[in-house]
């Protein structure tokens, strides 16, 4: 084949991301005649997220399919995405914003940044566990959560008035286990792989923080390849995302079974502790995000503000 | 040598300070999650910072470290040959020791044009990350330089562990 | 052919005494030039610093920073004493200790050469007085830390959950059960070796005595107290914990003891920093080899030989045992793992392998991995920490390979010694 692409990630095989990847590429080789052959290396083998990221723009790799929330050191503006509840709960609405005229703004802001960005891939919600209740949202007063390397998801806690703590990966089960932390935020199939629930009493189904993944391309390598190629690689990205949402809510669904039969406390947030808790940290957590994606994240949360009006 | 002398001693206190740091840093994190609340979320950047100076702690003691003889390889085998032949692989090794650093050093150097050209900052500080492979450059000259200076006989390194001890 | 030159000039490069890092790096580069020429050559840099970027490893440098401070002043050798007080009348003596110490502190740092680290500073001294050789001292050193990566808290068996799904509480459970049947490997050998070395012991002391001995090291107790106390009641991680045993062992030995002055302490953190540094760069060379390791797909290349030689299932585990010792000898645990793992474990479930006793087994071989030489993290981190050639070490080493073998043997074909403890608890 003429066209090789090493594509990294972070997911294990059997999760949706990789399932997916590997039908696109199995596509992509099928309509290009095997011209063009996707690699695909699952689970960080390639490195964790920041090195392929930079890997991407460095052409050491391809490709990588990269979660929004590990590309905000390399593009502020992407960090829109950790804002809670930013995305309407609809899947076909979140959809309407990925395909419109939002999604395709964030997908330019990677333009100048090194990186050829092709879609946004839908890759679950986040969803709050602890091992002190969860009933209320006052409850979350005091209690510590550990979250991931950024300013927006800390706000986000410290608008709930809880303690933000940045805890290596590797290191969350035994500090849930031990008690270092109180609890996490993941989306339902991270929290059954990485066995979360064993050493976790509650559980509430908040779908507060969109997990949006970035496919991500080299540009060198992406403007070597012919524009019929090109279009048949797109193509391929967009058309697998219904397949990619129903292997995901499946997954979903399964691990919501695994994580109840397990014992742990689970409770679902209704409509109305969501538009609450969605009252209480949205602003703090824009305010953070402004502040760091300056005005072009000030641009692209009034396009945000206008397509999601849009759809009501 | 005053110059060796004067290079010695900066970098022995930077290795002081950024590890007496990251002792500090590591053990205040623990102390600021203790009192916990919102407080404790501003010492989230903690853990980067340390991760980041590990960086420089271990690239800044690489020349050192050579100098006093300090780093593993396998030599009884070397040390069965006559002494003639010890001296010429010694000073093999050094050559190619040069070369490894010189060539590292360059490679790292053109990494940290590239990112901080990208624009990428850490997550949690936003320090542009083209400074953290400055590590390396500054790590790989200080071992290239040792390297030199044993090629050339002015420092004696592999004698140096039992001088040492 | 190319490849065999390579490999050709990786043997040339370690007899000729290069350094180790050297050894792992100019072949690596001389690969990348000849195989991925249109690789970005930045890459290789990026690469290297990426094998030494893990939150994870952060424990190594502070647990040395502790144990050279510990070494150094009164607190290690007033553990020693307690221990000595309470056990040193058995036959094995202080070899126990070292069992014993290092399935201790490998419980709570979960990091091989952090324990190698810690207790060679602290018992390495008291072996070679009571009379045990200095190649048998070397190889329990080494081998006891491996016990780290079994006994819970463990960042491998987490690794290895991640990867296949499997609970994390049972691999921990089985990984207690497998680490004390190796710990008592280790025991019996160290019986057998203290009477051939005859091995000096003291009088078994009165309660009275050993209740004093202990008091009169109330300071040098805090620190396992604050070790094993802090984590377990979930105030620190284990990272954390190096941390703070560094802080603790700063404190006592200069208020209490009057053992250290501002001298001694740059002097002991410029020796932590040199120390640390001669491991980090290995573990960063590993880095660039594990990514060609990864990009060449070498695990799925030998699965299609095995495949092609319609292998059963005993040739499969004796495959899977070859390639992590292999592995082992050039690649940290960690990476091992994560190159490994993904095409083997399928492979292992079609012939209906329990997940728990296959990641016993994949764990086992990768802390064999760590004392195998030429290429073992552990040995490394004894011969800087503990100013000894990597050559004495590794002729230590061996025996403890052996015994390290046998029960590989035992754990790979006795499915139960894995399962014993998760069914016990989990029914
Ligand atoms: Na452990
Ligand atoms: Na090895």
């Amino acid at each position: 084949q003429e066209y090789v692409a090493k594509i990294g990630h972070l997911e294990s095989p059997a999760q949706s991301r990789n399932v997916t990847l590997e039908k696109v590429a199995e596509l992509v080789k099928e309509r290009t005649d095997g011209e063009v052959e996707f690699q695909i290396f699952p689970q960080g083998q390639l490195g964790n997220q920041r090195q392929m990221n930079e890997g991407v723009q460095l052409g050491t790799i391809e490709g990588t399919v990269a979660p929004a929330a590990f590309l905000g050191g390399f593009n502020p503006a992407v960090s829109i995405m950790d804002i809670p509840y930013l995305l309407p709960e609809d899947d076909a609405k979140a959809q309407e914003l990925r395909d419109g005229p939002f999604g395709q703004a964030l997908l330019d802001t990677f333009s100048d940044k090194g990186m050829f960005a092709v879609t946004l891939w839908p890759n679950g919600k986040k969803q709050f566990t602890s091992n002190k209740p969860l009933d209320t949202l006052a409850d979350f007063a005091d209690q510590k959560f550990r979250v991931m390397d950024s300013s927006i998801l800390i706000e986000q806690f410290n608008a709930l008035g809880a303690s933000a703590i940045a805890l290596p990966f590797g290191e969350l089960y035994t500090s849930l286990q031990t008690g270092v932390v109180d609890g996490e935020e993941n989306p339902l199939d991270t929290i059954m792989n990485m066995k979360f629930y064993e050493v976790q009493e509650y559980l509430v189904v908040s779908d507060h923080g969109a997990m949006e993944d970035v496919v991500l391309f080299n540009p060198m390598w992406w403007d070597s390849l012919p524009a019929e190629y090109q279009e048949v690689i797109t193509t391929a990205f967009h058309e697998v995302i219904p397949e990619l949402t129903a292997h995901k809510a499946a997954a979903v669904e399964e691990a919501l079974e695994t994580i109840e039969a397990a014992g742990t406390n689970v409770r679902v947030a209704g409509e109305e502790e969501r538009a609450a808790l969605r009252e209480a940290t949205f602003g703090p957590a824009s305010e953070a995000y402004v502040a760091k994606a300056g005005d072009t994240g000030k641009a692209l949360l009034s396009t945000y503000e206008e397509a999601y009006e849009a759809l009501h | 040598m005053k110059f060796l002398t004067l290079l010695r001693t900066i970098e022995r206190s930077l290795l002081v300070a950024l590890f007496l740091a990251m002792v500090v840093l590591y053990t205040g994190s623990v102390v600021t999650r203790e009192i916990g609340g919102t407080f404790a979320s501003r010492f989230a950047w903690v853990e980067e910072a340390v991760r980041m100076m590990n960086l420089f702690l271990v690239f800044l003691a690489l020349g050192l470290a050579l100098e006093r003889g300090k780093h593993v390889g396998i030599t009884n085998l070397r040390e069965r040959l006559p002494a003639g032949a010890i001296r010429a692989v010694c000073k093999l090794i050094d050559l190619c020791g040069l070369f490894f650093g010189l060539y590292l050093a360059w490679l790292a150097f053109s990494l940290v044009q590239f990112v901080l050209k990208s624009g990428q900052a850490s997550p949690t500080l936003g320090v542009p990350m083209g400074y953290i492979y400055l590590a390396p450059v500054v790590g790989f000259l200080l071992l290239a330089l040792r390297y030199g200076l044993s090629l050339f006989g002015i420092i004696d390194r592999f004698n140096a562990q039992e001088q040492a001890e | 052919m190319i490849l065999a030159l390579i490999l050709l000039l990786a043997v040339l490069l370690l007899v000729a005494g290069f350094e180790m890092f050297l050894v792992l790096g100019l072949p690596a580069l001389a690969y990348k030039e000849a195989f991925y020429g249109r690789l970005p050559d930045a890459a290789v840099v990026q690469k290297i610093v990426g094998g030494i970027d893990h939150s994870t490893l952060l424990a190594i440098p502070f647990f040395i920073f502790a144990a050279n401070l510990m070494g150094s002043g009164q607190i290690a050798r007033q553990l020693v004493g307690v221990v000595t007080a309470l056990v040193g009348h058995s036959r094995g003596g202080i070899g126990h200790v070292v069992v014993g110490g290092s399935m201790a502190f490998g419980a709570v740092s979960g990091s091989a050469p952090a324990t190698v680290a810690a207790m060679g500073r602290m018992v390495y001294p008291e072996m070679r007085k009571a009379g045990y050789s200095e190649k048998f001292s070397l190889g329990l050193l080494v081998s006891s830390a491996e016990t780290a990566l079994l006994i819970p808290p463990s960042i491998t068996l987490i690794v290895y959950g991640w990867i296949t799904g499997t609970s994390i509480s049972q691999l921990f459970a089985a990984g207690l059960g497998v680490g004390l049947v190796l710990g008592v490997a280790f025991a019996i050998f160290v019986e057998i070796q203290a009477r051939r070395d005859n091995v000096s012991h003291s009088d078994r002391l009165p309660w009275g005595a050993r209740l004093r001995a202990i008091w009169n090291a109330k300071w040098a107790l805090g620190m396992p107290v604050i070790i094993l106390g802090g984590i377990y009641s979930g105030v620190i991680t284990p990272t954390e914990a190096a941390a703070v045993s560094v802080v603790y062992a700063i404190l006592v030995e200069t208020l209490v003891f009057r053992s250290l002055n501002w001298g001694a302490l740059v002097k002991i953190t410029e020796d932590s920093a040199i120390n640390t540094s001669i491991i980090f760069v290995l573990l960063a060379m590993g880095g660039l080899i594990s990514f060609f390791v990864t990009l060449a797909q070498v695990p799925t290349a030998i699965l299609g030989l095995l495949d092609s030689a319609d292998a059963g299932r005993i040739a499969f585990l004796i495959a899977v045992n070859i390639c992590f010792f292999i592995a082992g000898m050039f690649i940290d645990p960690n990476s091992t793992l994560l190159v490994l793992v993904p095409p083997l474990y399928p492979v292992a479930q079609s012939f209906g392998i329990d997940p728990v006793h296959f990641g016993m087994l994949v764990t086992f071989n990768v802390c064999l991995g760590m004392i195998t030489p030429p290429f073992g993290l552990d040995i490394f981190v004894a011969s800087s920490t503990l100013g000894k050639p990597v050559a004495d070490i590794i002729r230590g080493v061996w025996p403890f390979v052996l015994v390290n073998v046998i029960v590989l043997l035992l754990i790979t074909y006795i499915p139960q010694i894995s399962l014993f403890v998760p069914r016990l608890i989990y029914g």
